[in-house]
């Protein structure tokens, strides 16, 4: 049994709606069967006005205890740091999340809003958003570099946009069965279980990234990394590896990686050429190179590998493992 | 002896964002109504200066209910602007994600937003309170669990096609990214056959979709309730067997006018694509109904007002001439002016009107006597506004009347998609103004972009929710739902039940009114704890 509040700020809703795509618990089998009593959610939640209000006074006075704070969307700041861009309950949404989090057994940030800031944050940032515990890459966010909640942990951030449904409900099932001791997180805050991995891992396309194929919008196969800014070699994500929906992924689909699982989302603050386009050094090399190479190591492997090829196709050498059928 | 009294509801909830509501109460009748939305983060600015592109990646993050809608809207605007290509499978895919996401959201809105106020004690004294208790109660109701899991299986097929739902950019000008394969297309009619076998044939309606898709007007949709038990003991059936015992149907008039920009492109009928082409090419027709004639929609008679939005004034304008938003200082309901700036919501007008945008607009226009051979015709809803008019019933109505007939769209779009054929053509980039346009779930919703210098020079997004939870315009005229609340009784003022039911029979959704805060009154006036 654990209670918990779901609260929303500057958000779009779209992790909660991912949450009741959830199938391994579903939601109400998270509520009846794992113990999971919704003290309140803004999308189901039963209290209007004042009923919230008070549920929300009761925790801070202790009269309510509260397991488990989930926030989604950016904590709103402006104007000028009042925070009244984002008013609930007749205050700041920002005061309310800032009181809840000292009496919380867990803070859960879920999706880029809550967890650095996300696209709201992205210049001019107009409502002056930020994250619980980062801004960006930047530890601080509302609540500081230090803070821990009741439960000893720092805020536990679960990104991507939106989160995937089983991260979530994963580690509020790990919560609620005593098994939060499992749960490693990351400099970033992130769970290991699910951001050890990059997206690359598991993408059918791996092996036209290894051996330089390109793909492109509308064709079947090839590696998005070199023409529309796939960001699957540099992002930390279960997506190839638990699917979305139980059925794909973005590059599955054909969809590059976005990177939405990294602080910085969307990448390169959406100027000029960085969306849906690779942007490169001299016309043809990669800017974002993947994680843990060094450029000057990539760039010689992938010459290497994209001359080689190149010469294979020229004198005939059967590369089937690019072939593709409808 | 009547008594004004105001009501503070800050925050309504289940509405899918930050809604206040103030009502002035006369004898517990609701004399005045003002809609405050609450939050701010102001994605038109953010987008001002950047890549072109950007909308496809930042606004179907303005609202994850609706993010497949603003994706068809915003490489819509792009195709516009660019001049694109847009081969049949290219439209087919599109038009089958904007449909996964809108059947989606029929169960999950019926069960998880609007039905568990059926199951309020306010209505305990009714025969059928006890059934709807035990099938649509949160979390618990056998109804509630079935429906929201069933809710997502529509969008598998959209992950089929666009990777992942929500938040998904697979629709970009030329195309779309994906090139499906055999596999994706058969999983996908699976999975669509077994929603209609594990909810919509079963729970739901309770007969074939055949059988439902003959009703053509409320007496046939009477007799098809007590035709036989499985019908009348179905879903729909105690839906609304209830709301008319309930007294459903008497409260949440609203406007009376009704806007829908239609969507469903036809993969043969807008291969070129331009703003001026657009209403003939869609299936879902479009126009506006101001309670007795229809009138085509004209994209260019809408104007935003912002005289009680948080904004710095501007004079009423076309989006495509609006400036972009400067934000002003808000309020909290208390101190809020309700005579001056109340909401970070605009208030948008057609020719003037305000207008309710929805499903019950669309299953209107779907009545118009002269739409082409390839729309939609269906007379059920102009006959229901005769016999009924506007209520929360008929809205509620309206939006789920479309479940039948989307899945019949999804199977026939899914058949006509051509494995050997094109999915992309890639465009040339080029500045110049575009609209996109669509139909989300919860109403008509736009983008209207102007590309300068290769950067966006002004994007300006109006969601459905503007066209219903707008404040004031100009001239004082309410907003929908604003006019929807006015008459209302409350009974009890600690647990006002009848706002958040009009409210959420709109299905408004703020977090896509990207603007939208606070009110006042002169006076101070008694004020309820609830």
């Amino acid at each position: 049994m654990a209670n918990l509040l779901w609260l929303q700020g500057g958000a779009c809703s779209g992790n909660t709606m991912s949450f009741l795509n959830a199938e391994e618990p579903t939601v109400p089998e998270l509520v009846v069967d794992f113990g999971i009593n919704i003290l309140w959610h803004p999308s189901i939640g039963l209290e209007i006005g004042d009923q919230v209000t008070d549920l929300m006074n009761d925790i801070k006075a202790g009269k309510t205890q509260l397991d488990i704070l989930v926030f989604e969307g950016s904590i709103i700041q402006g104007p000028n740091g009042t925070g009244t861009m984002n008013y609930f309950a007749e205050r700041p949404m920002m005061d309310w999340v800032r009181e809840l989090s000292e009496v919380a057994g867990f803070v859960v940030a879920i999706g880029d809003c809550a967890t650095w800031g996300g696209i709201p944050a992205v210049p001019p940032n107009p409502s002056e958003s930020t994250g619980l515990q980062f801004h960006k890459k930047a530890k601080g966010g509302l609540l500081g570099s230090n803070y821990k909640s009741k439960g000893g942990l720092p805020v536990i951030n679960i990104p991507g946009c939106p989160a995937h449904p089983d991260w979530v409900t994963q580690i509020l099932v790990a919560i609620s069965t005593g098994r939060i001791g499992d749960v490693l997180i990351d400099d970033y805050h992130r769970p290991k279980t699910f951001f050890t991995d990059f997206v690359q891992t598991g993408c059918p396309n791996a092996i036209s990234f290894a051996q330089k194929v390109d793909g492109h919008f509308g064709k079947r196969g090839g590696c998005l990394f070199y023409e529309v800014g796939c960001r699957g070699p540099m992002t930390r994500a279960s997506c190839n590896r638990i699917l979305w929906n139980r059925q794909s992924s973005k590059t599955r689909a054909n969809h590059p990686c976005l990177g939405c699982t990294e602080p910085g989302f969307p990448h390169h603050d959406l100027k000029k050429g960085s969306v849906l386009k690779t942007m490169k050094h001299l016309g043809f090399l990669p800017k974002d190179v993947p994680t843990g190479v060094s450029k000057f190591g990539y760039y010689t492997r992938a010459g290497f590998e994209k001359v080689l090829g190149g010469l294979e196709r020229v004198t005939g050498t059967m590369q089937e493992h690019f072939e593709t059928s409808k | 002896m009547s008594q004004i009294k105001e009501l503070n509801i800050s925050p309504v909830g289940r509405v899918e964002g930050d809604l206040d509501v103030k009502v002035v109460m006369d004898g517990g009748v609701v004399t005045k109504a003002y809609t405050q939305a609450a939050m701010f983060r102001g994605f038109e600015q953010i987008m001002a200066g950047k890549d072109p592109q950007s909308g496809l990646i930042v606004t179907p993050r303005i609202c994850g209910i609706c993010g497949g809608s603003h994706l068809y809207c915003a490489s819509s605007a792009l195709d516009t602007i660019w001049k694109t290509q847009l081969t049949p499978n290219a439209l087919l895919l599109r038009a089958i994600g904007q449909a996964t996401e809108t059947i989606q959201s029929i169960p999950r809105w019926f069960y998880a937003i609007f039905a568990t106020d059926m199951a309020n004690k306010k209505f305990a004294h009714h025969p059928l309170y006890q059934e709807v208790v035990k099938r649509f109660s949160a979390y618990v109701g056998t109804s509630f669990q079935r429906g929201v899991v069933a809710s997502g299986r529509p969008v598998e097929v959209y992950a089929l096609f666009g990777g992942q739902w929500p938040h998904s950019s697979y629709m970009v000008p030329g195309g779309v990214m994906c090139a499906p394969t055999l596999k994706d297309i058969t999983r996908a009619v699976a999975i669509m056959n077994q929603f209609r076998n594990d909810w919509l044939e079963t729970i739901w309606l309770g007969c074939s979709i055949e059988r439902y898709l003959r009703i053509q007007s409320w007496e046939d949709l009477m007799e098809w309730v007590e035709e036989n038990e499985s019908q009348k003991n179905s879903d729909l059936g105690l839906f609304i067997r209830a709301s008319l015992e309930f007294g459903l149907d008497k409260f949440g008039q609203g406007v009376g006018k009704f806007i829908a920009y239609g969507t469903y492109l036809h993969k043969d009928l807008y291969n070129r694509p331009t703003v001026e082409g657009r209403q003939r090419a869609v299936i879902s027709p479009g126009g506006f109904y101001d309670g007795k004639n229809f009138h085509a929609m004209d994209h260019l008679k809408i104007q935003e007002h912002v005289s009680h939005a948080w904004y710095q004034d501007v004079a009423a304008a076309h989006p495509w001439n609006e400036p972009l938003p400067t934000p002003l200082e808000s309020q909290t309901m208390h101190n809020t002016d309700w005579g001056g700036k109340y909401s970070w919501s605009k208030a948008p007008r057609f020719d003037g009107y305000a207008a309710e945008a929805g499903p019950l607009s669309r299953v209107i226009m779907a009545g118009n006597p002269d739409n082409l051979d390839h729309q939609i015709k269906d007379p059920l809803f102009l006959d229901i506004m005769q016999e009924l008019g506007p209520s929360v019933f008929t809205r509620s109505l309206a939006r789920v009347h479309e479940a039948p007939r989307l899945y019949n769209q999804i199977m026939e779009w899914l058949s006509q998609v051509d494995l050997d054929g094109e999915f992309y053509i890639k465009p040339t980039e080029q500045d110049g103004k575009g609209w996109g346009a669509t139909e989300a779930a919860r109403g008509a919703l736009a983008h209207w972009v102007e590309i300068e210098d290769g950067v966006i020079k002004n994007y300006q997004v109006m969601a459905p929710t503007t066209w219903n939870v707008g404040p004031n315009d100009d001239q004082g005229n309410a907003g929908p739902i604003e006019a929807a609340l006015e008459g209302i009784e409350v009974a009890d003022p600690h647990d006002p039940v009848e706002v958040g039911m009009v409210a959420r029979s709109f299905d408004s959704c703020l977090v896509c009114t990207v603007h939208a805060h606070d009110a006042k009154n002169g006076e101070e006036l008694a004020r309820f704890k609830l």
